[in-house]
């Protein structure tokens, strides 16, 4: 009992002013804002795909983007709710990216029942995987850098969360610039090794973000 | 108990704002909070006392994530109960490191690992650097006089294994003590 308060007074004498960290949502979007500048600024320099505006006439592909886009926007804010002790208290809205994910891979079914007779193959597999992993190496450092900060008590759910943020955020930037449209090889190279990413995130986020 | 909670913001709230008072009270508030839900779930209160005090210097390491417009007490089981499953992770990847190798007990079942030759109190140091269940086990044996069945019904292990345990900790003293 000693020794608890001998900690406690050594604690209190540390006691400074100290700035509450924002709310998860500010936090969320703010990371946000800052993936957005990188995807924007990568876009320019790689070059958006030719027939991008012609495109986004077909349904399909609206909709794979914009539930692309509710990954990247889900599991921002979910890696900021994650980050606090106590999930924010908003424990339901951590999972959400697990809806969308649910939305998006029936998105990727019809899509790939509607794509008949199916798109030709592209002449190239891996490559793609390679580099949306290439282009997502920077936004899971600066991810994971910014989760460190707080104080995450969920480390596995945190780590895939936020591995999946800079993925998704890898997955957007080749599906604007890439000039491919066979929904095999989407599904194949670009979406579903995000469940290999996920399952690296489990491992990193234990190795990461303890405090 | 809604003016306990309102108190325990308020007091959070005050020490975010740098008043080391109510921070000591707060702290003092939380492990009082804090020691029935640990002591219901590990067995020895040196246990405890130990994990309590690792979740108070958490509390004061992640104090910036709370804002003080939530309610104080989930935010600090939260960081309990964090804690204590990496405790509880911790404890039982020892024990399994620790488990009973069958073959080594077939072997040592004949030996008389509660007599041995050396006296407590002149090892007592080298004791006290052992694994901390081997430690407890000689201690109970040789400075307090307790059979190894009653030590096994004691600390909640069986008596094989405190068998064991008595015979590795004699090999590691006979070991040092021969350097």
């Amino acid at each position: 009992m000693d020794n608890i308060e001998q900690l406690i007074a050594g604690l209190s004498k540390d006691a400074q002013v100290l700035k509450p960290a924002p709310r998860p949502w500010l936090l969320g979007l703010k990371w946000l804002a800052v993936a957005i500048a990188y995807l924007i600024i990568s876009l320019a320099i790689s070059g958006v795909r030719p027939d991008l505006l012609l495109e986004f006439h077909k349904p399909w592909f609206v909709a794979e983007i914009v539930l692309l886009a509710g990954i990247f926007v889900s599991t921002a804010l979910s890696a900021a709710i994650l980050s606090f002790p106590d999930l924010h208290q908003h424990r339901r809205s951590a999972f959400a990216p697990v809806w969308i994910f649910a939305l998006f891979a029936l998105v990727m079914l019809f899509s790939w029942l509607a794509d008949n007779p199916p798109s030709p193959l592209p002449v190239h597999s891996f490559e793609c995987t390679i580099s949306i992993l290439l282009f997502s190496l920077l936004p899971t450092a600066g991810i994971f850098y910014a989760m460190r900060q707080f104080a995450s008590t969920h480390l596995h759910l945190s780590g895939s969360v936020a591995v999946l943020f800079a993925f998704s955020t890898g997955a957007l930037w080749l599906r604007l610039h890439e000039q491919t449209d066979s929904i095999i090889h989407l599904i194949e190279w670009h979406y579903l090794p995000m469940i290999a990413v996920a399952a690296l995130g489990w491992w990193l986020g234990k190795k990461l973000l303890r405090w | 108990m809604a003016e306990q909670n309102d108190n325990l913001e308020a007091l959070m709230r005050q020490s975010l704002a740098g008043d080391q008072r109510a921070y000591a009270t707060l702290l003092t508030e939380t492990t009082r909070l804090l020691r029935p839900f640990l002591s219901k779930r590990l067995r020895f209160s040196n246990e405890v006392d130990d994990l309590l005090q690792e979740i108070l210097i958490s509390i004061h390491k992640a104090r910036h994530t709370y804002d003080g417009k939530r309610p104080y007490k989930p935010w600090a089981y939260a960081i309990a109960k964090f804690r204590l499953l990496d405790h509880l992770r911790a404890h039982y990847s020892d024990k399994l490191r620790h488990a009973i190798d069958f073959d080594e007990l077939e072997e040592n079942l004949h030996e008389h690992v509660t007599e041995s030759e050396m006296s407590y109190e002149s090892i007592s140091g080298e004791v006290q650097k052992l694994p901390e269940k081997q430690a407890l086990i000689l201690q109970l044996m040789h400075q307090e006089g307790y059979t190894a069945k009653e030590v096994a019904e004691k600390i909640g292990m069986n008596e094989s294994a405190v068998k064991v345990a008595a015979h590795r900790a004699y090999k590691i003293l006979r070991e040092r003590l021969e350097r």
